[in-house]
């Protein structure tokens, strides 16, 4: 299988104070096209920190990391912004829709700056939506949406852009376990038919016992990484 | 960019209305910031130009050319011959738009109860028309009708202090070209009020009569002119200045210096209140956006996250603040308009007569500021307050992601 993430040595320290934090101590991973992994830890095992790095949210402050064979380090912020919209979706923890966008404005902002033309984008923000199992609800604005609808348009909106990469930290957190079932289900379903590596931060057990793979980190180290079941094809 | 623009323009006039009372406020801020200005420069104008015109459109004109020693002296003995054929024809160039021969000397009226001084103006009606916006102040009776009309005008004011009306004759008398006092008496056929208390002091005749008066001949002691566009006036000057090289040729900013300095001195006092309403709207807009985009890190984090770039999150809070600031230029202006139209025929300052008689003001004023003006200064506080959102803009485009995304 061909990694479309790789981590040599990433390292991650902040500044509190006097004081040197190292999130991240030497991190050496590689994820292949097409898994379902997870990442789980305690809290500040530096689970979100990975995210963040691999995601071009945040700089490491050592090593390197290679998505889909490029090296992101020397990349501006302008190139990283261009990755993360060509080829890594998020989901996030808080939903974190944009408040005065409909569900559909919502999935649709990312095909806008995709420069996808007008009818093409809004047939597939659509169709995500449906997906999701959120039609009819398309000119809801967040706040007329439960906590479990949100995650499901925000899950809409990393997936519509069809990313290589879907990077989530804690997408079951605020989910109750229906909802928390049904965007497993969700993303084991477009991991098997669209090929979309998946790297999840989780706690949840639920969303563990359906990866192909299961890493777990402690004090910003990799202490667990086993394949749990065989590899899906590159 | 503009690709993003019909989805950022609509984005971002949502997120105006997220705080809608701190919006609100800032729209008032603009609004009344830009009435502001705006009615100050059309009452300014007012006075400038209100007063620039009066003047020039009374006896002044674009420029005037005297006999050598005449504005020191305004007497009959500072004549000037007839236009020469050089003369002639710089008057008559394009660039002129009309020319008259004026006889202009000291005098003293007396009606049959009293006696004033005034200055006596012979004038040519038909070419005076061009230059003077006399003729159509006449307020009672006629204005004069040909060179050798053998009546006068003169000011309602002066014939009030004369104890005199239309009908009735007055004695003028002058010093003439040979010395002797001259005297003659003429019919009052009309009585003007000019727009300025100090305008009412002159008595106007036909040319010839007065030139007949004085023993003249065909002489006179000023030639008034206008041009086309003033923007080429210095251009006039000077080649009036070389078809008569014996002559004085002043423009109008020389013969009315207090009117020119009161023009000059508005434009820059203009400036200096658009500049101070400037800052004090440009303080209150960047505190705005700073507020806005503090609470809003978040969201910019996200932003980039989804994969906007950095320069588009500096348009996207710049669109913001130009919507802000455009609505409540558009608003102010609105307001300048409905403030300024009642006055369209003149806001009567009667109760300041005095004191705009001093500064030699009408008390009359036309506040109003061409469509140009009010468009230069509205676009003018919208793009330097636009400037001033361009620190927040940067401040919300240079944070990471992860860190504002943990705000």
């Amino acid at each position: 299988m061909t990694a479309i993430i790789e981590c040599e040595a990433v390292e991650r320290t902040y500044a509190q104070g006097s004081l040197t934090v190292p999130a991240l101590r030497g991190i050496d991973l590689a994820i292949g096209r097409g898994d379902f992994a997870t990442l789980a830890g305690p809290s500040g095992s530096g689970k979100t920190t990975l995210l963040s790095v691999i995601g071009g949210l945040d700089r490491p402050t050592g090593g390197e990391i290679l998505i889909d064979g490029s090296p992101i380090g020397a990349m501006d912020s302008a190139q990283l912004a261009a990755l993360r919209l060509h080829k890594i979706g998020f989901v996030f923890q808080g939903y974190s829709l944009i408040p005065v966008l409909s569900a559909l404005e919502n999935v649709e902002f990312i095909l806008r700056l995709l420069g996808l033309p007008r009818a093409e984008r809004l047939a597939r923000a659509r169709a995500m939506l449906h997906e999701v199992g959120l039609s009819g609800l398309e000119d809801r604005r967040p706040a007329r949406l439960s906590g479990g609808q949100q995650q499901r348009v925000a899950v809409a909106r990393a997936l519509a852009p069809r990313p290589a990469i879907v990077l989530a930290d804690e997408p079951t957190a605020n989910l109750d376990s229906g909802n928390a079932g049904e965007l497993i289900k969700l993303m084991e379903r477009l991991n098997a038919a669209s090929g979309i590596t998946f790297l999840i931060a989780t706690h949840d057990t639920r969303v563990i016992a359906h990866a192909r793979r299961h890493i777990e980190m402690t004090d910003g180290r990799i202490t667990l990484d086993e394949r749990v079941s065989g590899p899906a094809a590159a | 960019m503009k690709e993003l623009l019909p989805l950022l323009l609509p984005l971002g006039w949502r997120n105006l209305w997220r705080n809608p009372r701190r919006t609100l406020i800032t729209l008032v801020v603009v609004a009344v910031g830009t009435w502001s200005v705006l009615i100050f420069a059309a009452l300014f104008n007012a006075l400038t130009t209100g007063s620039r015109d009066t003047t020039l459109r009374f006896l002044t004109g674009h420029g005037q050319l005297h006999a050598a020693g005449y504005l020191d002296d305004p007497s009959v003995s500072h004549s000037m011959a007839p236009p020469d054929a050089a003369l002639r024809r710089a008057l008559l160039a394009p660039a002129i738009a009309a020319w008259t021969e004026r006889v202009r000397v000291p005098a003293v009226v007396q009606s049959e109860y009293r006696t004033r001084s005034a200055t006596l103006v012979g004038v040519a009606p038909q070419s005076e028309r061009a230059l003077s916006d006399l003729p159509k102040e006449v307020i009672e009776g006629r204005y004069l009708s040909g060179v050798s009309d053998p009546g006068v005008v003169m000011g309602r004011d002066l014939a009030v202090r004369l104890k005199t009306r239309i009908g009735k004759r007055v004695i003028l008398m002058a010093q003439a070209a040979d010395g002797h006092l001259a005297e003659v008496g003429l019919t009052i056929v009309g009585l003007y009020a000019a727009g300025k208390p100090a305008e009412d002091e002159f008595v106007f005749t036909g040319l010839d009569t007065a030139r007949s008066m004085l023993g003249l001949g065909a002489r006179s002691s000023e030639i008034s002119f206008a041009v086309r566009d003033e923007a080429a006036l210095t251009a006039v000057v000077a080649e009036l200045r070389r078809a008569a090289p014996t002559l004085d040729v002043e423009p109008w900013m020389e013969l009315a210096p207090l009117v020119y300095t009161i023009e000059t001195f508005g434009r820059y006092y203009t400036a200096v209140w658009l500049l101070i309403m400037f800052i004090l709207m440009a303080i209150g807009l960047v505190n705005t956006q700073l507020m806005a985009v503090f609470e809003r890190q978040r969201e910019f984090g996200l932003l980039q996250a989804l994969g906007m770039r950095p320069r588009h999150i500096v348009l996207q809070v710049v669109l913001e603040s130009a919507l802000l600031v455009g609505t409540g230029v558009l608003a102010g202006a609105v307001l300048a308009v409905a403030a300024l139209a009642p006055f369209r025929r003149g806001l009567d300052l009667g109760f300041l007569a005095p004191g705009a008689e001093i500064m030699g003001e009408s008390r009359i004023l036309h506040p109003a500021l061409t469509a140009v003006e009010g468009l230069a200064y509205g676009a003018i506080i919208w793009l330097l307050a636009v400037a001033a959102a361009l620190w927040p803009a940067l401040s919300a485009a240079q944070a990471r992601p992860a860190a504002a995304m943990s705000r």
